[in-house]
């Protein structure tokens, strides 16, 4: 007997998924959401050399400096986010005061608060009365201009090349390995009487362009994974499988038809001799079965898997059923048979309530009834096209596992694309790690809608 | 540096964690047929699984041909075709230019058309072999071509071979996509090299632990082998690239 617990987990997992479709930018970025600085922390200051404004943005030097022990140092509130290409944020000197030494930099926790930032070990900072760089030490080195009043002067963290750089009205200044591990708080100091500095955490634009800055970092690594060879044909291959395991076979014809001329006979006849053949299995019940679905028609698609396929459907609490007499159930309510709905529930659908897994989905289904425009509600989700796809898709799996051939009733789940996703989201997730998780996961989302952003 | 070790169900369990989404892939799906310029296959996907192209599918159809026209070997036909598009496109790279002309010699050399072959190499490449040091090269290997009686055999013979078309016709259609502001390359194969990147870099991290950490990989990465030989392979100590770099275990070129 099949388990249709194991199989549709997956299915069930996407149905989720799809809970967040209406937000689907947040919901991406919110695997990676770390705090991110947006003012200057009042709490642990140096005391009684400077005052930091209202706004907790600007800082300016107020007393008189006497010696290397009174800087007015000021941390971000938070320290900067790791789990990303680069981070940056901008200051504006507004008056050099006495001596203009202004300087910007990282810091972390345990950092002296009456120090530069540079001046003390883990910390960096780039110092505006010589232009140098201090890391960890009294001495600094030659690194770029001095800065003053009127310039915009900005720090990062380039967690891909493990750098700090530094820019200067717009320009890069320069940059420099980060030796620093752990946390690091973007960090300002004013050290002469009068000397006052904006901080730009992002709320404004930044004067120098960090996308261009990213986008030419992620080229670079692009670059050298340009460079590994693959498999000829390779792609072709994981493209072909993948329509067969979802019984796309309109388009695997098409698909085929079309790589006659260009994919020599042989690597194809490869495919479809040792690959494929599990795939091959009931391609055009299920290339039927997901039409049906598509087209809303899931009546005869429970009629056509209780005639070929019937022991999917015996247990009338399974999942498989449950999906598609809760996609029924949508149906009905799409083209507003509200009373249909509400008997087709009680008929087929308020037995699932005793299914501890599935009664929360079950839920939103019925949560469709309480709304006057059930698609502008929180389950609108449901209405989409998107949800007809994941029912079929869970059919479709479901009949790849009654496929006697199978050895492991696992390895139908997924496509071999879906594998190779999932193993280069687990390898850069792992990278990451290795790397004290400072830097950019692999994600697929943000790859597919890279282009719209560049060209924005 | 300390040593991890990732078993096995440790490893699983991460890769069960991963959720993938069904919409994205179809995406990539959709973006490989049309950059590669399945049309109708496009076309098909666009009504079975609902996923809209990225780009026009009209546009395909005249970029096909030309890359078709390549990979028949009709050059000339294929120089024409680009310039009705756009002219631009060969005035601005010459190096498209000069190997679609390499392409149009090849073509007569394996015609048998040894005259007009020379003339050809004479009159349209050579001038260009004198401003640039390559593709002089180039013309030289191409030219020895006709230094044989039996090319098969010859080293210069790889030139005649069908992937040598598919090399230029990819670059034309490379070019073509460009200047429609589209990404030339399908977004699947960089992805899969950078599959291959991240666990070589895992690789080079965790080298103690090696065996299991490896071992590991290679179970997983494995399995995709053996849906491609049909055999399970044992693991063996010549897997150490994690089994998917081309020429790996078991002396198949493997497939990911």
């Amino acid at each position: 007997m099949v388990n249709n617990q194991e199989q549709l987990g997956n299915i069930l997992d996407l149905w989720q998924l799809g809970v967040g479709r209406g937000a689907e930018e947040e919901i991406v970025d919110m695997e990676d959401e770390e705090a991110v600085p947006t003012h200057l922390n009042t709490i642990n200051s140096s005391g009684g050399f400077h005052v930091v404004s209202t706004d907790k943005l600007s800082v300016q030097y107020t007393s008189s400096n006497l010696h290397g022990h009174d800087v007015g140092v000021v941390q971000a509130n938070c320290p900067a986010p790791a789990k990303r290409l680069v981070y940056y944020f901008e200051i504006f000197v507004k008056n050099a005061g006495q001596k203009g030494q202004i300087a910007i930099g990282f810091t972390n926790e345990h950092f002296k608060m009456r120090r530069q930032p540079g001046w003390e070990a883990n910390s960096c900072g780039y110092h505006g009365d010589d232009g140098h760089l201090y890391r960890g030490q009294g001495k600094g080195e030659d690194f770029g201009p001095p800065f003053t009043s009127g310039d915009i002067v900005g720090g990062g963290i380039n967690y891909a090349s493990q750098q700090f750089f530094f820019t200067k009205n717009g320009e890069l200044v320069g940059a420099i390995n980060k030796e620093v591990k752990g946390d690091l708080f973007p960090t300002i100091a004013v050290h002469s009487q009068n000397e006052e500095v904006n901080v730009n955490f992002g709320q404004q634009p930044f004067v120098f362009d960090i996308e261009a800055y990213a986008a030419e970092e992620r080229l670079k690594q692009q670059m050298t994974i340009e460079k590994k060879s693959l498999p000829l044909h390779v792609s072709h291959g994981i493209v072909r499988s993948y329509l067969l395991h979802y019984g796309y076979q309109d388009t695997l014809n098409s698909f085929d038809t079309a790589s006659k001329s260009t994919i020599p006979p042989i690597s194809v006849a490869q495919e479809n001799g040792v690959s494929e053949q599990g795939d091959m299995y009931a391609l055009s019940q299920r290339k039927v079965l997901r039409q049906l679905i598509r087209g809303g028609d899931i009546d005869s698609a429970l009629v056509k898997l209780r005639e070929w396929y019937p022991q999917l459907v015996q247990n009338d609490t399974s999942t498989i059923c449950f999906l598609l007499h809760s996609q029924k159930f949508i149906e009905l309510v799409r083209v507003g048979y509200l009373e249909d709905a509400v008997k087709y529930a009680r008929a087929e659908l308020s037995k699932f309530f005793e299914v501890t897994h599935l009664s929360y989905l079950l839920q939103d289904c019925l949560a469709l009834l309480a709304y006057e425009e059930p698609l502008k509600s929180s389950v609108g989700y449901l209405l989409n096209v998107a949800q007809r796809e994941v029912v079929a898709d869970g059919v479709n799996v479901m009949v790849l596992s009654t496929d006697p051939s199978l050895k492991d009733s696992q390895n139908c789940l997924h496509s071999r694309l879906e594998k190779l996703l999932r193993q280069l989201t687990a390898c850069c997730l792992e990278r990451r790690l290795l790397n004290g998780n400072q830097g950019e996961a692999f994600n697929l989302h943000r790859v597919l809608h890279s282009t719209k952003r560049s060209k924005r | 540096m300390s040593k991890k070790v990732i078993t096995r169900e440790e490893w699983e369990k991460r890769l069960n964690d991963v959720k993938i989404r069904k919409e994205d892939m179809n995406k990539l799906v959709m973006n490989f047929l049309v950059t590669e310029g399945y049309v109708e296959a496009a076309e098909k996907f666009r009504m079975e699984s609902g996923t809209e192209p990225d780009i026009d599918l009209a546009t395909i159809t005249d970029r096909m041909a030309v890359k078709k026209a390549v990979q028949c070997g009709n050059v000339e036909d294929a120089i024409e075709k680009v310039n009705d598009l756009n002219p631009e496109i060969l005035d601005t790279n010459p190096q498209l230019f000069f190997h679609l002309q390499q392409q149009r010699l090849i073509e007569l050399i394996r015609n048998g058309k040894v005259e007009e072959a020379l003339e050809f190499a004479q009159e349209e490449l050579a001038p260009r072999g004198e401003e640039n040091q390559t593709f002089l090269e180039e013309l030289e290997r191409t030219v020895a071509l006709l230094a044989f009686e039996d090319v098969s055999n010859c080293p210069v013979g790889e030139l005649l071979d069908i992937s040598q078309r598919l090399k230029t016709a990819s670059e034309v259609n490379a070019a073509i996509l460009t200047s429609q502001s589209h990404e030339k390359d399908p977004k699947l194969p960089s992805l899969l090299k950078m599959l291959i990147w991240a666990q070589n870099q895992l690789d080079e991290k965790t080298t103690l632990l090696f065996e299991r950490c490896q071992r590991s990989f290679c179970v997983k990465l494995r399995f995709v082998r053996h849906e491609c030989l049909g055999v399970a392979p044992r693991p063996s100590p010549s897997c150490r690239s994690y089994g998917v770099i081309p020429g790996g275990c078991h002396g198949v070129a493997p497939r990911l």
